[in-house]
């Protein structure tokens, strides 16, 4: 049986294996100069001294990086949609499941074999894409030191494995509800897109209870004010904290007081003497390149003073055990889905 | 003598829709059963029911003994060429003989090539590109290379031209006679069953309406033409199929077991055609009252 799954699944097969192998040929021929390129740009002293690398990082590196990235975040979704869905749904819509569960095979055997190898197939394609480009990339990564962004972490390492489990077993249980190709291959698309939305936006940052730190201001990022209706509100951007997922960073003084803007118009008058803060937007530059500095700096100077930065965040070394977890999420997920396929087609169809 | 196929009260339904109720078979081995009846009959569902691809609703089905697909040896004993001889259009008839042989632990790989060779097929043509024709021998093919006890073949003719037709049948014949293998073959043509069965089931409006071997089903049923009062006085043994009447002449079709020796009847034989529709027409007419006196109660 496993021959006859192979011999049906060979030419969906060789197809995802000549993309697997075009992108091995591309990451071979620029992955060695990308890695020059940024252990150069690694080593230098000033920033000035490398001015020639940008240009080719901007250009070049950075667009083949996007380009690598999305085509593994899409990678799981199209073995979903072209291995998965029509895997079950082809058979029974052409018929021909009565040609196959009439031979010598008992139908329980014939599914299992069929989602073990196609499935399989599906983890083992994903990995691959996976471990490719987290090999090509891993300069880009090391220097940008984000691991945790969806950029990053979506597409490398063992998650994408987890989700190509998920976005098979999908598209099976899609075809065999569906029992045709075409809408189980939609319907696979945006369950798959919505399950990882959702658990990106709202689970991810949850897996691990948090940890929290408190920053002293200075040290926290950038700063910028905002004129509104209501008056001049105090802006922070995300704190950094190299390779870690830093999320809800809330300014905080004594006894919980939060930066109001009777605050800023107490503490703050000079700034608004200036003419308050003026830009193309309402907002000041980050980093006080407003337009009125030294009042800027004196600003900030003295929230500081009475302010510190709450950062949440998730440390970069729960990294891996976030990766486990996820990836094993999404393959319980797809195991559950195939076991429901299983039940559904000795069960209730025909 | 073991039984091909027995049924018991056996049922299927399909939301409340019967496709098949109350069918009680037992069909000895070795023949060549006909399964005919009007489309929408149950034919299907009840050789679904026979290789296992549905389960019962209610009542039980036993194929060559075992109920059907409870296990790889059952099902390599049945061989099924499902309505429509479904193929994999993607694939070569070399890469069907493979999936057989890779499927089936009863495979006959010799049989199976000379059939095709016989056929004049190339094993290098992928199924999608084969005739009607050609697509049905080859599902026969794979059907037989397995070696079954009993071959079970819904509908393989009806959308073959009368040449594919008779080579089809021919072919099947052939096979009977050379492995001596149980035939159960349902079609809504009476003409295609003619020639090749000798063991006859007539399902209409989802029930069984007779069954048995054809020679003596022609034997028991009778054509009686006479006057209308004549109908009344036919004795109890004899029982009236169906019948037409005009004012002065009617025609009934009876079974009756013992020879009707009533002067006031005119005794015809009957063809099987016209044993198949007297109980199709019988069904019919009982549909019709049933659905009347729905009518009538709302």
């Amino acid at each position: 049986m496993i021959r006859f799954a192979w011999r049906q699944f060979r030419f969906q097969a060789f197809v995802v294996l000549g993309l697997l192998v075009a992108v091995a040929v591309v990451f071979l021929l620029t992955g060695p100069h990308i890695a020059h390129e940024f252990a150069e740009l690694k080593g230098c002293k000033a920033k000035s001294d490398c001015n020639y690398l940008d240009n080719s990082i901007q250009n070049g590196d950075q667009r083949l990086y996007n380009f690598g990235t999305a085509l593994s975040v899409v990678f799981p979704a199209l073995l979903g949609i072209f291995w998965g869905a029509p895997l079950i749904a082809r058979e029974l819509e052409s018929g021909t499941y009565r040609l196959a569960w009439s031979q010598g095979v008992t139908r329980s055997r014939w599914i299992v074999t069929k989602l073990a190898v196609v499935g399989f197939a599906s983890m083992i394609a994903a990995g691959l894409m996976s471990w490719m480009l987290t090999w090509w990339a891993s300069p880009i990564d090391t220097l940008n030191a984000n691991r945790f962004s969806t950029q990053v972490y979506d597409t490398h390492y063992i998650a994408p494995i987890g989700y190509a489990a998920f976005a098979f077993a999908v598209g099976v249980a899609a075809g065999v509800l569906w029992r045709r190709t075409l809408p189980a291959m939609a319907t696979m698309l945006v369950v798959y897109a919505a399950a990882r939305v959702i658990f990106t936006e709202n689970v991810r940052s949850h897996l691990l209870t948090p940890l929290k730190v408190s920053v002293k201001l200075s040290k926290a990022g950038a700063y910028g004010f905002e004129q509104t209706p209501h008056g001049l509100q105090f802006l922070t951007k995300v704190g950094s904290l190299p390779n870690a997922l830093v999320f809800n960073p809330v300014v905080v003084g004594k006894h919980g007081a939060t930066v109001t803007s009777q605050w800023l118009a107490t503490h703050c008058a000079n700034l608004i003497q200036h003419g308050g803060p003026v830009s193309r937007r309402t907002s000041v530059g980050f980093k006080g390149n407003g337009p009125a500095p030294k009042a800027f700096n004196e600003c900030i100077a003295k929230i500081s003073a009475n302010f510190h930065q709450v950062l949440t965040y998730q440390p970069a070394d729960r990294f891996w055990p976030f990766q486990w977890l996820e990836g094993g999420i999404f393959l319980a997920a797809g195991i559950a889905l195939c076991a429901l396929s299983y039940w559904w087609l000795r069960k209730r169809v025909v | 003598m073991s039984t091909a196929l027995s049924a018991t009260d056996l049922g299927k339904q399909y939301g409340r829709k019967w496709a098949l109720s109350n069918c009680s078979l037992d069909i000895p081995e070795g023949r060549v059963v006909g399964l005919v009846g009007p489309n929408g009959a149950g034919k299907t569902t009840l050789l679904h029911l026979a290789v296992g691809l549905l389960s019962p609703s209610v009542g039980s089905i036993t194929v060559l003994g075992q109920r059907p697909a409870s296990s790889a040896e059952q099902l390599g004993q049945i061989g099924f060429v499902a309505q429509d001889t479904p193929v994999y259009a993607g694939l070569s008839i070399a890469a069907h003989l493979q999936m057989g042989a890779a499927l089936n632990s009863t495979w006959d790989a010799q049989v199976a090539e000379r059939r095709i060779y016989d056929l004049g097929l190339d094993p290098n043509q992928r199924a999608g590109r084969l005739s009607g024709g050609q697509r049905a021998q080859l599902a026969l093919t794979l059907a037989i290379a397995k070696r079954p006890a009993l071959l079970l073949l819904d509908e393989p003719v009806a959308s073959l031209d009368p040449l594919a037709r008779r080579e089809f049948l021919a072919t099947l014949m052939e096979v009977v006679s050379e492995h001596k293998v149980s035939v159960i073959l349902s079609s809504h043509l009476v003409a295609d069953l003619e020639r090749v069965c000798d063991y006859l089931v007539v399902l209409a409006a989802s029930r069984v309406q007779v069954n048995g071997e054809i020679d003596e089903l022609l034997s028991t049923h009778h054509r009686l033409i006479g006057t209308p009062r004549d109908l009344e006085n036919l004795p109890d043994t004899v029982q009236v199929i169906e019948s037409s009447s005009t004012d002065r002449q009617t025609t009934a079709t009876v079974r009756s077991a013992d020879p009707i020796m009533d002067p006031a009847w005119s005794i015809e034989s009957v063809t099987m055609e016209d044993l198949v529709l007297a109980y199709m027409g019988q069904a019919e007419e009982q549909r019709r009252d049933l659905v009347r006196s729905r009518g009538g109660a709302k």
